[in-house]
C-alpha cells in the first residue's frame, strides 16, 4: 500500500484536520474564507488586506474541518511578515490546501501553485475570478490545467458564491490525497517560469477585445492627468456624502427623534421614580447616562461612522486605493514612506486599529513606526470628525476646515521629521495595480455591516464609560478638584474654561470623548480652536493604546503616549498664546 | 537603457534585473515584454503593463532595470 495516493495521517494538533486557504495578495481568499466558514473578515481590492491569520470552522455532511485564512504571499521566501506567517503555516503542517488563482492574471498564480506542489499536502485549486477573465477576453481550460496539476481545479466567482459549494466538496474529499503527479525536483526558478509559460500556452487563449471602459478609466487614473483630477473629486464627493449626509441624518432626524422625543420621555419616567440628587443627575443630568449616553454615540457619531464606512468600502472594492498610492507615492517619498502606505493613512481616518494593524504590509520597521505615529497624532477617527463636526459645525467652519489644515500639515511635517529621526531604511514602492472593478452590492453592505456593528460594540461601550465617568466626576464635584490641579495647563496656558480639564480625562479613554464635553461649555471661537487642536492630536485611545503596546512593545507606545500628549498642550497652547498677542496687537 | 528612462507608451524586453525576490514573483524577469504606461511626477514610481497585469515601480528599482525598446 505504498502508493502515492495513500492517505496520510493527519499531524496530531487536534482531532479535525487543518486547511490552509492560500495564494497571491489580492486574488479572493477572504471572500472565500467568509462564505466558507460565515465567519466576518473584511475583504477589499487592494493586495494586504489580510494581515494575520483567521480561522474558522467548514462543514460538510457532517464533517468538519478548520479553515485558515492567511495572508496573501508572492513567494514562499518569507520576505516580508505576512510570508512568514504563511511559511510558518505552511511548514507545521496542514491536512490539506485551497489554493486561490486569479484567472484574470494566470500566469504569476501558476508560478506561485507550482511552488506549493514541494509540499507534498493534498492541494484544491480555486480559478477565481472567472467573470472578470470573461470580460477581458481570457478563456481558461480549467479541465487541461486540473490535468496538468494534478489536482482539482474549480472554476469560481466567489464574490457571487459561483462554484464554492464544489470546492468545498472536494477540499473534504481531497483531505489526505497526496497527487500521484510528483513535483519535479531541483527545478531553479528559471526552469519553473519555462513550465508557467508552457502551462499557461496550452490552457489559455486570449481573445482580443477592446478594453471595457472600467479599463480605460482605471488606466486614466493613474496618469498624472486626469488622474490628479479624479483624486480631488473623489475626495471631494467623499467628503460631500461624509459631511453632507451626516448632517442631514444627524440635524434633520436623529437630533429631534432624541431631544424632542426620547429626552422628554426618559427624564418624565426618571424624574418620578427617582428623586432629586446625585443618582438622578447621574441619569439624566449634564452627563446624563441616560440621555448623552444615547445622544452622543447614536446622533452624533453613528450618522459619520455609517457614511464613511458606506464611502471606504465602496473604495476599497473598486480598487481605487492603490492607484492613489502610486499617484501620490512622489509625496509619500519624502515623509519616509512610500504610495501604498497612504492605505493604512486612509483607513486611519476611520479607525486608527485596523490602520495601524494595516501597516503591517510596509516591509519595513521604520516604515511601520511613521505611518503609526501619524496616525496616533494626527489622523483623527470618525468618531472624533463627528465629534468637531458636532462642535464646529454650526458655530464656525472656518475653524473646522482650519483644524483639519493644520492636521494635514502636521502629517506632512511629521513625516519629514520622523523620516529623519528614526534610523533605518525606507522600502520604495513595488506593488501591482489591481483591477478597477465594480463592487458587488451584497459583498459591500456586508463589509458595512460588519464595520458598523464592531463600532456599536466596540466604541459604544467605552464611550458610555466614558459618559459615565463623566456625570460622576461632575455629580461628586471630584472635577472641581482635578481642574483646580490642572488649572496651570488648561486655564493659563491653553485659556479653556477650567472643566475643560474633563476632556483630558475622557480623552484618554476615547478620541471623540475629548471633543464632546467642549460642546457644553460655550466657548469663544479661540477657545473652540484651542480646544479642538488639543483633542486632534491628543492621545489615541485606551484601545489604540493596546494595538501600539501589541505591535510595538510598551516602550514605544508609552513614548507615543507621552509625546502625543505633550505635543498636543504644547500646540495647542502655542495657539492660544500667538492668538492672544495677535489679539493684543490690533 | 534603464527602465526609468523609458518614455511612455513605449514597449521594451526586459534585459536585466536587480535580484529582487518580489520583482520576480510579480513577473518582472529577463526578456519578458513590458509596456510602459507613466512615469509617475516627483520621484514617483513608473507604471508598466506585464502580460494582463500593471504594475508600479520604484524609480530606485526601475533605474536598476535594463530593458530594450522594441520598435
Amino acid at each position: 500500500m505504498h502508493c502515492h495516493n495513500e492517505a496520510k495521517t493527519p499531524p496530531e494538533t487536534g482531532d479535525i484536520p487543518k486547511i490552509l486557504l492560500i495564494g497571491n495578495p489580492n486574488v479572493g481568499k477572504s471572500v472565500i474564507f467568509s462564505k466558507l466558514t460565515g465567519h466576518e473578515v473584511i475583504a477589499s481590492n487592494f493586495p494586504g488586506t489580510t494581515v494575520t491569520y483567521s480561522s474558522g470552522k467548514i462543514k460538510l455532511q457532517g464533517k468538519q474541518a478548520l479553515l485558515t485564512d492567511v495572508p496573501g504571499i508572492y513567494s514562499l521566501e518569507a520576505a516580508s511578515k505576512a510570508e512568514e506567517v504563511a511559511t510558518n503555516l505552511l511548514s507545521t503542517g496542514a491536512d490539506a490546501l485551497i489554493c486561490v488563482l486569479d484567472a484574470t492574471n494566470l500566469e504569476r498564480n501558476l508560478n506561485f501553485a507550482l511552488q506549493l506542489k514541494k509540499y507534498r499536502i493534498p492541494i484544491v485549486f480555486a480559478l477565481n475570478m472567472m467573470d472578470v477573465a470573461e470580460q477581458k477576453g481570457i478563456k481558461i481550460d480549467a479541465l487541461v490545467l486540473q490535468n496538468i496539476l494534478g489536482y482539482p481545479v474549480i472554476p469560481t466567482v466567489a464574490v457571487r458564491n459561483i462554484g464554492l459549494s464544489e470546492l468545498l466538496k472536494k477540499t473534504f474529499a481531497g483531505i489526505g490525497q497526496v497527487s500521484s503527479i510528483e513535483p519535479q525536483q531541483g527545478f531553479s526558478s528559471e526552469d519553473r517560469w519555462k513550465e508557467v509559460g508552457r502551462i499557461t500556452s496550452m490552457v489559455q487563449k486570449l481573445e482580443h477585445r477592446h478594453s471595457t471602459f472600467w479599463e480605460r478609466l482605471g488606466d486614466s487614473m493613474i496618469m498624472p492627468i486626469p488622474g490628479i483630477f479624479v483624486a480631488i473629486l473623489v475626495v471631494l464627493i467623499s467628503l460631500g456624502i461624509i459631511a453632507g449626509g451626516g448632517r442631514v441624518l444627524r440635524a434633520a432626524i436623529l437630533l429631534p427623534l432624541i431631544n424632542e422625543i426620547y429626552a422628554p420621555f426618559v427624564s418624565g419616567i426618571v424624574s418620578s421614580l427617582v428623586s432629586e440628587g446625585i443618582l438622578r443627575n447621574i441619569l439624566i443630568g449634564d452627563y446624563g447616562l441616560l440621555i448623552k449616553g444615547i445622544e452622543w454615540p447614536f446622533a452624533l457619531i453613528l450618522p459619520y461612522v455609517l457614511l464613511f464606512y458606506i464611502v471606504l468600502s465602496f473604495l476599497e472594492d473598486t480598487g481605487y486605493l492603490p492607484r492613489l498610492g502610486v499617484l501620490g507615492d512622489g509625496i509619500m517619498r519624502r515623509l519616509g514612506v512610500q504610495g501604498s502606505d497612504l492605505i493604512p493613512l486612509m483607513l486611519g481616518y476611520g479607525c486608527a486599529i485596523p490602520a495601524i494593524l494595516g501597516t503591517r504590509t510596509a516591509t519595513t520597521y521604520k516604515q511601520r513606526l511613521i505611518v503609526s505615529v501619524l496616525i496616533s497624532l494626527a489622523v483623527p477617527c470618525i468618531s472624533q470628525t463627528g465629534a468637531f463636526i458636532a462642535l464646529l459645525g454650526d458655530r464656525s467652519v472656518l475653524v473646522l476646515l482650519l483644524v483639519y489644515f493644520i492636521a494635514i500639515c502636521v502629517i506632512f511635517f511629521g513625516g519629514i521629521v520622523l523620516k529623519r529621526a528614526i534610523p533605518g531604511q525606507s522600502s520604495t514602492i513595488l506593488i501591482e495595480v489591481p483591477n478597477l472593478l465594480m463592487p458587488n452590492p451584497s459583498a459591500i453592505f456586508k463589509k458595512i455591516w460588519i464595520r458598523v456593528k464592531h463600532f456599536l460594540i466596540e466604541a459604544g461601550i467605552p464611550m458610555l464609560i466614558g459618559i459615565a465617568v463623566a456625570s460622576l466626576v461632575a455629580e461628586t464635584g471630584l472635577l472641581i478638584n482635578f481642574s483646580r490641579l490642572l488649572e496651570p495647563v488648561v486655564v493659563n496656558w491653553l485659556g479653556l474654561p477650567p472643566e475643560a480639564s474633563l476632556s483630558l480625562i475622557l480623552g484618554v479613554i476615547r478620541r471623540e470623548l475629548a471633543v464632546l464635553p467642549l460642546l457644553e461649555m460655550n466657548l469663544s471661537t479661540m477657545q473652540l480652536l484651542v480646544g479642538s487642536v488639543v483633542s486632534l492630536f491628543y492621545i489615541p485611545c485606551l484601545a489604540v493604546l493596546g494595538v501600539l503596546i501589541k505591535e510595538f512593545g510598551v516602550k514605544v507606545a508609552a513614548a507615543i503616549s507621552v509625546f502625543t500628549i505633550i505635543f498636543a498642550l504644547f500646540f495647542a497652547g502655542l495657539i492660544n498664546q500667538i492668538g492672544n498677542f495677535v489679539m493684543f496687537l490690533l | 537603457m534603464s527602465l526609468y528612462k523609458i518614455k511612455k507608451a513605449t514597449n521594451c524586453i526586459i534585459e536585466s534585473v536587480p535580484t529582487q525576490k518580489i520583482l520576480e514573483a510579480l513577473g518582472i524577469r529577463k526578456g519578458v515584454n513590458v509596456r510602459v504606461l507613466v512615469r509617475q511626477p516627483l520621484g514617483g514610481p513608473v507604471v508598466v503593463r506585464v502580460g494582463q497585469r500593471d504594475i508600479a515601480i520604484s524609480s530606485e528599482y526601475a533605474k536598476q532595470i535594463t530593458v530594450k525598446e522594441v520598435v
